[in-house]
C-alpha cells in the first residue's frame, strides 16, 4: 500500500468518524414514587429468568436515576444523583447498586436502586488536576472493584498540561470518597469498557484491547485503527454506550469497506457494518462484518436467547441475522434514539437516549407496542436492565 | 416569491415549508444552537451525502451534542465550561425556546 493510499485511508477514517458523530454525544435520596404515562399496554410480560423481576435503568435531566418496572412500564423510583447531569451506568453483580458517572463525566456515585441510598462515591478531580472519564466505567464480575479510565489535565496558571490516561481501580467496599487503589497507563481515546469473568477489563478505543487490572499488562484483542488488512478500509469503531448485561457480552461496532481491487476505489467498494463481540463469561472475542452500511446504527444488542440475532437502533430499528449477513427487518422510529436494550425473554426491545421517551418494540415485527414517558431528557445516558428477586 | 404561485404538489410543500411561522422557528433555533449560526458543520449532511441519517429532529440531539462536548462550536459545552446552560430545561424537545445562546464573559 503506498503512502497516498494510507493518507486517503486516514482521511476517510476521519470523515467517517465525523459522519458517525453527526449521526449520531451526596446522597440526595428523593425516592419519589413517580408514575409515568405508559401509553399502550404490552402483553406477554412475564418475568424472564425465573422469579426475578426486571427493571430498566436510565438517567434524565436534571440528574435523576429512574428505576422503571419492565412489566408495568411505570417508574418505580427516582433517585437524585449529586452534581450536574451524567448518565453512564454500571451495575453491581447483584444488580442492587448502580454506579453512575455524574457531574460532567467526573465523579462516580453508587446508589442502591431499592432505596436511593448513596453507598459509594469517587471524586476524581483534585484542586489542580481536572479528570474526565469519557463513559469508561465498569464493575468487576465479583463486585469488589470499580474501574474507570481517567483522562487528567493539570491546570497550571498559564497552561493546561495534558497528562497520560490511566485505568483507575477502586475498591467498592471503600464506600464514600473512595480513592484509586491502583492505576495503570492506558491508550488515549478509550470510551466504553467492560469487565469479564476472567478478570480482564476490555478497553474500547481505537483498537480493542484488554488489561489485567492487577498487573497493568495489556494485550491486543482486535486491531482496528492499527489494522492493515489488504483491500479493506481501516475500521472506524464507535463506542458510546455500555450494553451487555442480557447476553453477557460487550459489543464494539465499527464501519469498514471492502475494496474490489488494489486501486481502493471507494465508488466500487462494499461498505460494511462490523462488530467485535466479547463473551464476558470467557473473555473470548469474535469479530465479523454482518450488515451492509446502508443506514446508521448507533447501538447493537443481541437477543439473549439467540446471539445470532442482533438489533440496532438510531433513526431506525433493525434486526440482523449475523451469520448469514442478512437484514431481517427495518422500521423507522419516531425520532432519533441513541440506545437500545432488550427484555430478558427477548420479546421486547427498549429504545432510549436523546429525548424524554423510551420506545418499546416487538422483537418479531419491530412494530412499536408502547412508550414510557420520562420527566426529562436522557441525552447520552445508558439504558441498563437490572434483575432483582422481587 | 410572493408573485409566484405553486401549481404542483412539490411546489406547494415547499411553500408550506417556508411559511413565515416556520421561518421564525428556524431563526429561533439558530439562536439556540450557537455561534456558528446558519451553517452548522456536522449537522448538515450525513455519511451518505443526504439528510435522512442525521439526528431527527435536531432537538433530540441537542443535549447529546452538548453533554459529551461533541459539537462544542455549535452548542455550549456542558461538560466543562457551561455546566448550567440547560439546568432549567429538562426537556429540549418541549422547551428548547427557553435555551439561550452563550456569550464571552467580560473581564471585570
Amino acid at each position: 500500500m503506498n503512502q497516498s493510499n494510507l493518507i486517503e485511508k486516514r482521511r476517510l477514517g476521519l470523515v467517517l468518524a465525523g459522519a458517525l458523530a453527526i449521526s449520531v454525544l451526596a446522597s440526595g435520596c428523593s425516592s419519589t414514587q413517580h408514575h409515568a404515562d405508559a401509553s399502550g399496554s404490552v402483553s406477554g410480560t412475564e418475568s424472564a429468568k425465573g422469579e426475578s423481576h426486571e427493571y430498566l435503568l436510565t438517567v434524565t435531566r436534571p440528574n435523576n436515576l429512574h428505576v422503571i418496572d419492565m412489566e408495568s412500564h411505570h417508574i418505580t423510583r427516582s433517585c437524585d444523583i449529586p452534581g450536574s447531569f451524567g448518565g453512564q451506568i454500571s451495575l453491581s453483580p447483584d444488580n442492587r447498586t448502580a454506579y453512575i458517572l455524574s457531574n460532567g463525566m467526573e465523579n462516580v456515585y453508587g446508589l442502591n436502586i431499592e432505596t436511593c441510598e448513596q453507598v459509594f462515591s469517587a471524586i476524581q478531580s483534585t484542586a489542580d488536576v481536572k479528570v474526565k472519564t469519557f463513559v469508561s466505567i465498569a464493575v468487576s464480575s465479583d463486585g469488589a472493584e470499580l474501574y474507570t479510565v481517567q483522562n487528567p489535565v493539570r491546570r497550571l496558571k498559564d497552561e493546561f498540561k495534558v497528562m497520560s490516561p490511566v485505568l483507575a481501580v477502586f475498591n467498592t467496599e471503600d464506600g464514600l470518597n473512595a480513592r484509586p487503589v491502583r492505576t495503570f497507563p492506558v491508550d488515549r481515546r478509550i470510551t466504553t469498557i467492560a469487565a469479564a469473568a476472567n478478570g480482564e477489563v476490555f478497553l474500547g478505543g481505537g483498537d480493542l484491547k484488554a488489561i489485567n487490572p492487577k498487573t497493568g499488562e495489556i494485550r491486543m484483542v482486535s486491531a482496528l485503527q492499527s489494522e492493515d488488512r489488504p483491500r479493506w478500509l481501516t475500521p472506524d469503531a464507535f463506542a458510546m454506550f455500555n450494553l451487555g448485561e442480557q447476553a453477557n457480552e460487550y459489543i464494539l461496532p465499527y464501519v469498514t469497506a471492502e475494496f474490489a481491487d488494489d486501486t481502493m476505489n471507494f465508488e466500487t467498494a462494499a461498505w460494511w457494518w462490523g462488530m467485535n463481540r466479547v463473551d464476558l463469561a470467557t473473555g473470548k472475542n469474535q469479530r465479523m462484518e454482518f450488515a451492509p452500511f446502508e443506514f446508521i446504527i448507533f447501538n447493537l444488542v443481541a437477543d439473549p436467547n439467540d446471539k445470532n440475532i442482533v438489533y440496532g437502533a438510531f433513526n431506525t430499528i433493525s434486526k440482523h441475522d449475523v451469520k448469514n449477513k442478512k437484514v431481517l427487518g427495518v422500521k423507522d422510529l419516531d425520532h432519533t434514539y441513541y440506545n437500545i436494550n432488550i427484555s430478558g425473554d427477548g420479546q421486547r426491545l427498549y429504545i432510549g437516549g436523546t429525548s424524554s421517551d423510551i420506545s418499546i418494540h416487538d422483537h418479531e415485527s419491530l412494530e412499536k407496542i408502547g412508550s414510557i414517558q420520562l420527566p426529562g431528557d436522557m441525552s447520552t445516558a445508558d439504558l441498563r436492565v437490572a434483575r432483582l428477586p422481587h | 416569491m410572493k408573485h409566484l404561485k405553486s401549481i404542483n404538489k412539490k411546489a406547494k410543500m415547499l411553500d408550506q415549508a417556508t411559511g413565515s411561522e416556520e421561518l421564525d422557528e428556524v431563526v429561533a433555533m439558530q439562536t439556540v444552537v450557537g455561534c456558528t449560526g446558519v451553517t452548522d458543520p456536522g449537522w448538515e449532511v450525513d455519511p451518505f451525502g443526504g439528510l435522512g441519517s442525521l439526528c431527527q429532529p435536531m432537538e433530540s440531539d441537542l443535549y447529546g451534542c452538548a453533554d459529551a462536548c461533541w459539537w462544542p462550536a455549535q452548542v455550549p459545552d456542558t461538560m466543562s465550561t457551561h455546566p448550567d446552560w440547560s439546568s432549567d430545561v429538562a426537556k429540549a424537545n418541549q422547551d428548547w425556546r427557553k435555551l439561550d445562546g452563550i456569550f464571552p464573559e467580560e473581564d471585570k
